[in-house]
């Protein structure tokens, strides 16, 4: 009896801690997700006139589909992201290589090389902005020096989409960095200790032994950058601004334009749920190449 | 036997000198720019701008910076100030709601797998893209007439926060021994007592993980902020993305405002390295 009653006031003030975590949680996400649902399904684009909501089914989910502007800013952000993904995977790879160990010094450079990630994105853009101005900018005088014409950066249609993954290089590569020297730091020894005896080279031993043994780290981190880099807001909002034309106007942009500039909501929740389902898809794919790994690896 | 040696000798030299290269281009590409955008702060106005560009400034003056806050135009003292506030207050209330519902979330037993559950929610809602959220939650907030507000901007990235602050707890709760847990029960010490007398204790250096974390990621947060901020509640990620279009050829105030928010940033990574590299890897290398 008394066993009893202790389990539950135990119990009751365990729910208690609770109770914050799932009011800010509701407050911020279960309740906007729920409100994004009901407005992908009606007609509400002024939010001043709320009251004339009706319901109006899938044909939001149309819109947005037969929306040429959408889908040229989904085939964009779908560029962007494949690019710097694999950009930043092999250059964080190399790098995370080359920066492992317990040195003081080598502690050094690791912190050194992870403060892009905690810069504002705003600011990111703001600076190479600069360094890739046409007339002005550092790289192009550089470029000079050494004979070659300057190029456009941001400002031709042609160059703007390399050139902001270029920044998102800069600012993401050291996440990858990351994640990759602790993969290689937690790697059991005796594979590679067996190899170096057997006389491989150090190349042999990357290629063959350590990277079939990352391979599911690796694609944790083409998770985070895949979905990361495919909502990219920040940069691009103070490099390109979307343009020229509609050339950088990656998801996020479009939807954060047509959300709080234009108010158009149910186009955007509509979208957003597109959106949703698109990450889950990924997130599935790559979870189902990590299992593969995983099991080629412990077979292998 | 000898030459393989000698060719093993080589080639370890060779990857010396590749790493050599490798590691000096990697700081030079970070560093390099985060100067440059510092030597642009401190240059004359005639040299903003000039073609070719101005490595050397031929004087140096901290006028931008001065601007920055005499000027009664700029809003940047504004901007620091609830930067710093926001950040503050939302990194605690992160730490504090997130800890105390992990520990509930690896205390608690309820039927119908109902903990594991919300645990599941909690990590799915920390990896759905937030531009779904922003707008709906943008509408709320103007509702309750919080629009402009610092609350608003406070509760949004609790909740930003919350996911990765209860699974970085629950992961270092796990890794306490039971047993002092267990034998603070049987002398009688209920829940709250054993969360604040002997569990807080050991989990602090967890919960210093999740303070960086959180504080670092309110201090760069652009989208939220920028969706509920009008002209009150501005951040400083706010304020320099305001260089834009005419305003962006004032290069020196905008390298100057870019500066003073990158530099807290280096201070702070240099002293909380170790606990920073945990923090950042904690999701990727368990399980």
């Amino acid at each position: 009896m008394v066993k009893r009653k202790f389990w539950i006031s135990e119990t009751i003030l365990l729910m208690l801690f609770l109770i914050p975590l799932l009011l800010v949680l509701g407050i911020t996400d279960l309740y906007p997700l729920a409100f994004s649902t009901f407005l992908s399904t009606t007609s509400w684009d002024l939010i001043d006139r709320g009251a004339s909501a009706e319901w109006v089914g899938l044909r939001n989910f149309l819109t947005v589909l037969r929306d040429p502007i959408f889908v040229d800013s989904f085939k964009t952000s779908l560029k962007f992201s494949l690019g710097a993904t694999a950009a930043e995977l092999v250059l964080g790879l190399i790098v995370a290589y080359m920066v492992v160990g317990e040195s003081k010094v080598m502690r050094a450079v690791r912190t050194i090389l992870l403060i892009p990630m905690f810069i504002p994105g705003v600011v990111v853009g703001t600076m190479w902005r600069m360094m890739l101005n046409v007339n002005a900018g550092i790289v192009n005088h550089l470029l000079s020096v050494v004979g070659i014409p300057p190029l456009s950066w941001f400002s031709a249609p042609d160059t703007a989409l390399v050139s902001t993954i270029l920044v998102d290089i800069w600012y993401s590569t050291p996440f990858v960095m990351i994640i990759l020297v602790a993969g290689i730091t937690t790697l059991p020894g005796d594979p590679v200790r067996a190899a170096m005896i057997d006389g491989a080279s150090r190349w042999q031993i990357f290629r063959y032994i350590m990277l079939p043994l990352l391979a599911p780290i690796l694609t944790v981190a083409t998770l985070f950058r895949f979905i990361g880099s495919f909502f990219v807001l920040d940069h691009i909002y103070t490099t390109t601004y979307g343009g020229p034309g509609f050339t950088t106007n990656v998801v996020s942009f479009h939807l954060y334009r047509q959300g709080l500039t234009h108010f158009k909501l149910s186009y955007v929740a509509a979208a957003s749920w597109l959106m949703i389902g698109f990450s889950l898809m990924v997130i599935v794919v790559l979870r189902t190449i990590r299992g593969f790994l995983e099991r080629s690896a412990a077979a292998g | 036997m000898q030459s393989v040696y000698i060719r093993a000798q080589i080639g370890e030299w060779l990857f010396t000198f590749f790493r050599a290269v490798v590691i000096v281009l990697s700081l030079l590409f970070v560093i390099l720019p985060l100067i440059w955008l510092f030597i642009n702060s401190i240059k004359i106005p005639l040299e903003w701008l000039s073609i070719p560009p101005v490595i050397v400034p031929s004087k140096i003056t901290f006028e931008n910076y001065v601007q920055l806050f005499a000027d009664p135009n700029s809003d940047a003292l504004l901007c620091l100030k609830n930067s710093v506030i926001i950040t503050l207050a939302a990194t605690a209330l992160s730490v504090f709601i997130g800890s105390l519902a992990a520990y509930s979330l690896t205390h608690l037993k309820l039927p119908f797998k109902i903990v594991p559950f919300i645990a599941g929610m909690v990590l799915l809602l920390g990896f759905y893209p937030k531009i779904t959220s922003v707008i709906p939650y943008f509408v709320v907030m103007k509702n309750l007439g919080l629009m402009d507000t610092q609350m608003a901007i406070i509760i949004a990235f609790v909740g930003l926060n919350l996911p990765t602050t209860v699974w970085l707890m629950i992961t270092f709760y796990e890794e306490l021994p039971k047993e002092i847990e267990q034998s603070a029960m049987l002398d009688g010490c209920g829940p709250w007592g054993r969360f604040y007398k002997i569990v807080l204790p050991l989990a602090l250096p967890g919960m210093v993980v999740a303070a960086i974390l959180s504080a670092l990621l309110c201090w760069i947060e652009f989208m939220i902020a920028s969706s509920l901020a009008i002209v009150n509640a501005k951040t400083l990620p706010i304020a320099v993305s305001a260089y834009l279009q005419d305003k962006g050829m004032h290069w020196g105030p905008m390298s100057a405002l870019g500066t003073l928010t990158v530099v807290p940033v280096i201070i702070f990574c240099v002293f909380v390295q170790k606990y920073l590299v945990r923090g950042l890897t904690f999701g990727a290398i368990k399980e």
